[in-house]
């Protein structure tokens, strides 16, 4: 009885000063005063019995409230950072944690009135102590960040071979980048470690708090302006298409340059760096160290595709082929660092991106050759070299070719990812570089028509044939095309040869022949001495104009003139011979007066064949 | 031997392209009547295209993401059309003077490119301020009722809102609007006010700082001239399409302009299409009601005329008043309207989170499809 007579008191004490006491602090002054009166009103008794029947279990929420404000208060109006000092810092985190974890254990009493109006309070000391947080979050990456650019200047474009390793300027705290440029194969702490650390435990406490967006959106603002800081040192323009477009050659190529070490640097070093402090900072929260991470790189990564891409839209003048490729290339080799880098949710559309811009580089180098097809179509057939020597267009097309093959195995990434039809026996490139062949051959084919001597035609198509096959054999061009085209086109120049011979000297040949039926010795004499004769004239002209043509290769000069000598020298000893033999040739005369030339003269003179004049000469 | 069997080029993909257009009844010897037809059929799918967009653009419909992805649809439509004319008659656009017109076509629609990039920045700027909004919108969208804390983030948020929407050219309110807000929190905040005003300015634009669109968009008009009767002869009336072709994407881009924050943004441009071209009469209806948007009183500074970020604009600076009206401890009465603008604020935001990302991929749809149109004849060439 008298058991429950003192419960019935202590519960009227309560209720008392719970309804006098206008606030918390009042009621707990009230049950003060009651405990000075009675022993019964003892202050632990008054506060026992379930939290939440009566007032008093939450005055040990509020009085935890209230030695927590205090504490709060004091960081929250500090004018020195609070992370200045790590005790300090400590501290207020201490008090953070409690402040969650009184707020989390009343929670589930948030209906009563006094305990929800403790728990508003909490939530408000909670939003002024995360606003805190988040200043100090802010002014902590950016103090991190100034430190880190000032020894930063390691990167930049003109220091290349730096060797940094002996520096004694450097101590624990700073940036140890002691290699140079060139190896890619760094890493960089992005900001002191004892800095992430820190910057950790605010995220921590931010996210956990709902204030995960704001803290992401600090982070992410103010390490994307050291990313781009960092971009524009390596000398990256922010260049527009048509600003691409409109660049001179040399312009460009200097740009792809600079393009290609800001893309592995960026790719290679900066961004993994941005990724590993995101993982560090929001650990435990990969959805923020994602979202965060694309925020931070995604203006950089921007920008550096763009120019990509702007190379790719490009015009397709084929000296643009090698540079081309150079930037083909670096995409290729940095697809492993796109994936990978830019392997979340987020960051999905930039790795496409970087698919989509590599493969329109290809694209790029197949229309490059178009263009080269093109400039062969359209190259006038008039244009026919004097003395039907190597045309420039040969030249041009069969070294452009050979330079091109040095990069084969590139441009058969290249060619393999068009659309065309490979069939079993050869690759596209090797399908594209034969119909280059092709269209060069048709083109020449035409030019040798502008020749009215049908033998300067053929020695035209000999001479540039022969130097196309010269240029196929002995490199990438001819592994490409293979054995069985070079034998082809060996045999065409061999065709052209004998075409050649026919034309401007079988006719001769003809006449050299000693025909025995003819009637009686002196027709025989007479018929030899007109035969003779028109033999000399013909024999002549052809020299002398023959010997203004050029066959630029020594060894094919040397071919033809054997073989003509072959095909003249005995038909010529024989007829000379048989003349010879004849003895009277009417009126006294002597055969020897009608035999301008002997056999050594002829082959005199056919060794002077083709050395060009020197107004042909080239 | 493979080579021989090659018409040049490697099988692009326009040969899949319209197969049904080029059946056996269009042989080389196109009749001139049926060409006719496909080019007259072009230009009535370009005028009811645009005679649709007047349409929907009721309702204050003009210039929101939904209309401008639905004009956006619609120029891709008009450039697959574009594009298989141009295939069938691959066969002219060598010869002069459809290589000329043509050349200066793709050279227009490369400064095209670089406002679809400009564009995709200004969305990226849009975002920001759906961070912004987003912040407001959880620290005020709680069941708690709202104590200092929260109300103290929703207002830094609306202040970096406001200052984040002002037009570039408004530096010198950007100052004032800080001061003015001094009084709400301390002398740090102003500085970091300061700091995150520079933050999203400086860093956004993937150009250069002298890259202008109203000159990019200037430079895409340049020079637009309805096609001379000789060259219409000459060309047997394609240069009629690529002119269509061309005063579209000038239209297209010019609005997007108009609606997307971008840098220098200026819609001073010089167009005006001849009446008796089917779509010139809805094309300029169009272009008359925007620019009349453009001059109302309320939206003349605005950093953009997409509707969303005028409904943004209107929600947070009330919200903004609101904040800065209240007193504690909160009145069930302001309590109820602080609720009220929160739900607008969230119906503003869910409509523009909802409709930026497909918006965003749209635009980078006609990019692509731009620059394939382009390789497509540049290849088409041989």
């Amino acid at each position: 009885m008298a058991e429950n007579g003192e419960e019935k008191l202590l519960a009227v004490a309560r209720h008392i000063a719970k309804t006098l006491g206008h606030n918390e602090s009042m009621a707990d002054d009230i049950l003060q005063i009651f405990s000075t009166f009675d022993g019964r009103f003892s202050r632990e008794k008054l506060s026992e019995g379930q939290p939440g029947e009566d007032g008093s279990t939450v005055s040990a929420l509020e009085r935890a409230l209230n030695s927590l404000d205090s504490q709060i208060s004091r960081f929250v109006a500090a004018d020195q950072p609070i992370w200045s000092d790590p005790a300090d810092s400590a501290a207020f985190l201490d008090a953070i944690d409690e402040l969650v974890n009184i707020t989390r254990e009343w929670s589930h009493l948030a209906n009563e009135k006094p305990v929800g109006a403790c728990l508003a309070r909490a939530d408000e000391m909670l939003q002024q102590a995360m606003f805190r947080v988040e200043e100090e979050f802010r002014s902590l990456m950016e103090r991190g960040a100034e430190s880190f650019a000032v020894n930063n200047h390691r990167l930049d474009s003109d220091d290349e071979e730096e060797d940094v390793e002996g520096d004694d300027d450097y101590d624990g705290d700073q940036i140890p980048v002691a290699k140079p440029l060139t190896d890619y194969d760094l890493i960089i702490d992005a900001l002191p470690s004892a800095t992430i650390n820190d910057l950790h435990e605010m995220a921590k406490r931010m996210l956990a708090a709902g204030f995960g967006k704001s803290c992401s959106h600090v982070y992410s603002t103010c390490r994307r302006e050291f990313l781009e800081e960092s971009v524009s040192r390596l000398g990256l323009k922010k260049l527009s298409i048509e600003e691409v477009h409109k660049m001179t050659w040399q312009e460009l190529e200097d740009e792809i340059e600079r393009w290609i070490k800001s893309a592995n640097v960026a790719l290679r070093i900066l961004f993994p760096s941005e990724r590993r402090l995101c993982d560090r900072v929001f650990f435990g929260f990969s959805s923020a160290a994602d979202l965060s991470f694309m925020e931070v790189c995604r203006g950089s990564a921007v920008q550096i595709l763009n120019f990509a891409d702007a190379v790719a839209i490009g015009s397709r003048s084929p000296e643009r082929l090698f540079k081309v490729l150079d930037v083909f290339e670096t995409m290729r080799d940095l697809m492993g660092e796109f994936e990978s880098v830019f392997s979340d949710q987020f960051c999905l559309v930039l790795k496409n991106e970087a698919v989509t811009i590599w493969k329109r580089l290809g694209e790029a180098v197949r229309g490059i050759f178009m263009e080269l097809e093109n400039l062969i179509r359209r190259d006038p057939a008039k244009a026919a070299v004097p003395g039907g020597g190597l045309h420039p267009i040969t030249r041009y097309v069969m070294n452009y070719l050979r330079a091109a093959c040095r990069s084969r195995q590139t441009l058969e990434q290249v060619f393999e990812e068009s659309n065309g039809v490979p069939s079993k026996d050869s690759t596209l490139l090797t399908v594209q570089m034969s119909w280059i062949m092709e269209l060069l051959e048709s083109n020449l084919e035409v030019k040798s028509k502008v020749y009215k001597d049908p033998a300067l035609c053929y020695l035209f198509l000999m001479n540039n044939g022969r130097y196309i096959v010269q240029k196929v054999k002995d490199g990438d061009l001819g592994l490409l095309l293979g054995e069985d085209w070079i034998r082809k086109h060996n045999a065409k120049v061999r065709q052209y040869h004998s075409s050649y011979q026919r034309s401007a000297w079988n006719k001769m040949l003809g006449l050299l022949k000693v025909d025995n039926t003819a009637a009686g010795m002196n027709g025989l004499g007479k018929t030899m001495k007109v035969k003779l004769k028109q033999f000399n004239v013909q024999f002549d002209e052809t020299c002398k104009v023959h010997s203004t043509w050029v066959v630029f290769d020594e060894q094919l000069r040397e071919e033809l003139r054997i073989s003509l000598a072959r095909l003249l020298l005995p038909a010529y000893g024989n007829f000379i011979g048989r003349f010879q033999n004849l003895g009277d040739l009417g009126k006294g005369k002597n055969a020897d007066k009608y035999i301008k030339y002997g056999v050594e003269d002829i082959e005199a003179h056919i060794n002077e064949l083709f050395k060009g004049s020197t107004t042909a000469r080239k | 031997m493979p080579a021989t069997e090659f018409q040049g080029s490697f099988g692009r993909s326009l040969l899949t392209l319209r197969r049904d257009q080029t059946d056996s009844n269009h042989h080389h010897h196109q009749p001139q009547n049926t060409m006719e037809a496909e080019l007259d059929s072009f230009q009535r799918q370009v005028a009811e295209k645009f005679i649709d967009l007047n349409a929907s653009a009721g309702d204050n419909n003009l210039l929101s993401l939904d209309w401008i992805s639905k004009l956006l649809d619609s120029f891709l439509c008009c450039q697959e059309e574009f594009r298989a004319i141009i295939f069938n008659h691959r066969s002219q656009i060598s010869a002069p003077p459809m290589d000329r017109i043509l050349s200066d076509y793709f050279e227009r629609s490369i400064k095209a490119l670089d406002v679809c990039n400009a564009i995709r920045d200004g969305i990226e700027q849009i975002r920001q301020w759906q961070k912004l909004s987003d912040i407001v919108i959880s620290a005020l969208d709680s069941h708690r009722p709202v104590g200092e804390g929260q109300l103290r983030r929703a207002k830094k948020a609306l202040i970096d809102l406001a200052i984040g929407m002002l037009d570039e050219k408004d530096h010198s309110s950007t100052t004032s609007l800080a001061h003015r807000n001094r009084s709400f929190g301390r002398a740090k905040d102003n500085h970091s006010h300061h700091r995150s005003f520079g933050h999203f300015r400086s860093l956004s634009w993937s150009v250069s700082r002298s890259w202008s669109a109203s000159k990019q968009l200037q430079a895409l008009a340049n020079n637009l001239n309805t096609p001379k009767p000789n060259d219409v002869a000459a060309s047997n009336g394609l240069a009629v399409p690529v002119y269509t072709m061309t005063s579209v994407l000038l239209f297209v881009m010019w609005v997007l302009v108009a609606a997307i924050p971008c840098q220098d943004r200026g819609l001073q441009v010089n167009f005006s299409v001849p009446r008796h071209y089917q779509w010139a009469v809805p094309v300029m209806s169009l272009h008359d009601k925007i620019v009349e948007e453009s001059k109302r009183r309320d939206r003349k500074n605005c950093c953009g005329l997409l509707k969303e970020i005028d409904r943004i604009e209107k929600s947070s600076k009330v919200m903004n008043e609101l904040v800065d009206s209240i007193q504690f401890p909160l009145s069930e009465e302001k309590e109820s309207e602080v609720k009220q603008r929160v739900v607008e604020l969230v119906e503003v935001h869910e409509g523009l989170k909802k409709g930026l990302d497909p918006f965003e991929r749209k635009v980078r749809e006609v990019f692509h499809r731009i620059v394939r149109s382009r390789t497509e004849s540049l290849d088409s060439l041989c």
